[in-house]
């Protein structure tokens, strides 16, 4: 048998659509993904264990308390919004003339936000958020950055962290929170 | 004077590497994102704060969403529910001990549960999530906020 030879024809897949298959995919995981945002305000809740009595100098504690109708009790004092509370607080924790009515040492100095059942969560996370703040910024000021600047300090880098353990040292950043209390008529 | 004519040449941008740099930016989406199961049953607005801080080891954060059944079969009270069910108060310990399990012996005393709540829920639920995390021993919590700007 004589076989014919046919002239070779190279198979060739036209790379031309690589790209639009490729975009296709793209906006296909741009819009099914959500990126994971794991951002918010950090809290460490305490043990459950019966609370010791433990005797707290009034002059230490800074109290806030937020009723159902979702105005503030700061230091006695009603309020509507919390205008200016980043400034009191920092004021109250450093007090740095010595004020008898402020905090004895910023060691000593505690902040507590006391809300009741009725309150609005977006209230709470306000007080709470002012009050991180103006801790933040006290830390940022002793090291020299910003409070932001201080809160993307990475831990893992023996520099940031030396400013990070300075910046904290003899100023812990205590904040209660108690439990809501039921709402009283 | 003569002018010389200078050859023209098309100034054409090759574009076989496109393909190439599509792929690359489609690998680097499909690493960074992660598909999560989207909530379906209640209604979440977070609320805005300043003072965010950003989580690193983010296997370790938990998910609890706090809000508003859409369904209105579910009631008008706020609700919890973990990875798209619906989990009641009594039911958290659980969650935390699977969670805790699904973490590992090295990891699972350094869970964070992140609390993603609606802006509008009372403090009443918040604070009974509060304190039953607290029993169960999961005691780092994150409040899931917007960036204010």
């Amino acid at each position: 048998m004589i076989k014919i030879k046919r002239p070779k024809v190279e198979p060739k897949v036209s790379a031309g659509s690589m790209a639009d298959i490729a975009f296709l995919l793209l906006i296909f995981f741009l819009v099914a993904t959500t990126l994971v945002q794991e951002k918010g305000i950090m809290m460490q809740l305490p043990p459950d264990v019966p609370p010791t009595e433990t005797p707290i100098k009034d002059r230490n504690l800074f109290k806030i308390l937020i009723n159902s109708n979702n105005q503030f009790l700061v230091e006695g004092e009603l309020r509507n919004n919390l205008k200016g509370l980043e400034k009191e607080v920092k004021a109250f924790v450093m007090n740095p003339n010595n004020n008898p009515t402020l905090s004895e040492k910023p060691s000593e100095a505690i902040i507590s936000i006391k809300a009741q059942r009725g309150t609005k969560y977006s209230y709470f996370i306000e007080t709470l958020d002012a009050i991180k703040e103006a801790y933040y910024q006290l830390y940022g000021e002793r090291v020299g950055l910003s409070s932001s600047e201080f809160r993307k300090l990475d831990r893992e880098n023996p520099g940031e962290n030396q400013l990070y353990l300075t910046a904290r040292e003899g100023l812990p950043m205590n904040i209660s929170i108690a439990e809501p209390d039921k709402i009283n008529p | 004077m003569r002018i010389q004519k200078k050859t023209t040449s098309n100034p054409e941008i090759s574009t076989a590497s496109m393909p190439d740099i599509v792929f690359l930016l489609l690998f680097f989406f499909m690493v960074t994102a992660t598909i999560k199961p989207k909530e379906e049953h209640l209604d979440i607005k977070e609320p805005q704060a300043k003072a965010i801080t950003k989580v690193k080891k983010k296997f370790l954060v938990k998910e609890l969403n706090v809000g508003f059944p859409k369904n209105r079969k579910l009631g008008d009270s706020p609700r919890i529910s973990a990875a798209g069910k619906m989990v009641n108060l009594q039911d958290i310990g659980q969650w935390v001990q699977e969670q805790k399990a699904d973490l590992g012996e090295a990891y699972k005393d350094q869970m964070i549960v992140l609390i993603r709540a609606d802006e509008g829920v009372d403090m009443g639920i918040i604070g009974d999530l509060q304190l039953e995390l607290r029993k169960h021993n999961a005691r780092k919590v994150l409040f899931r906020t917007l960036e204010k700007s």
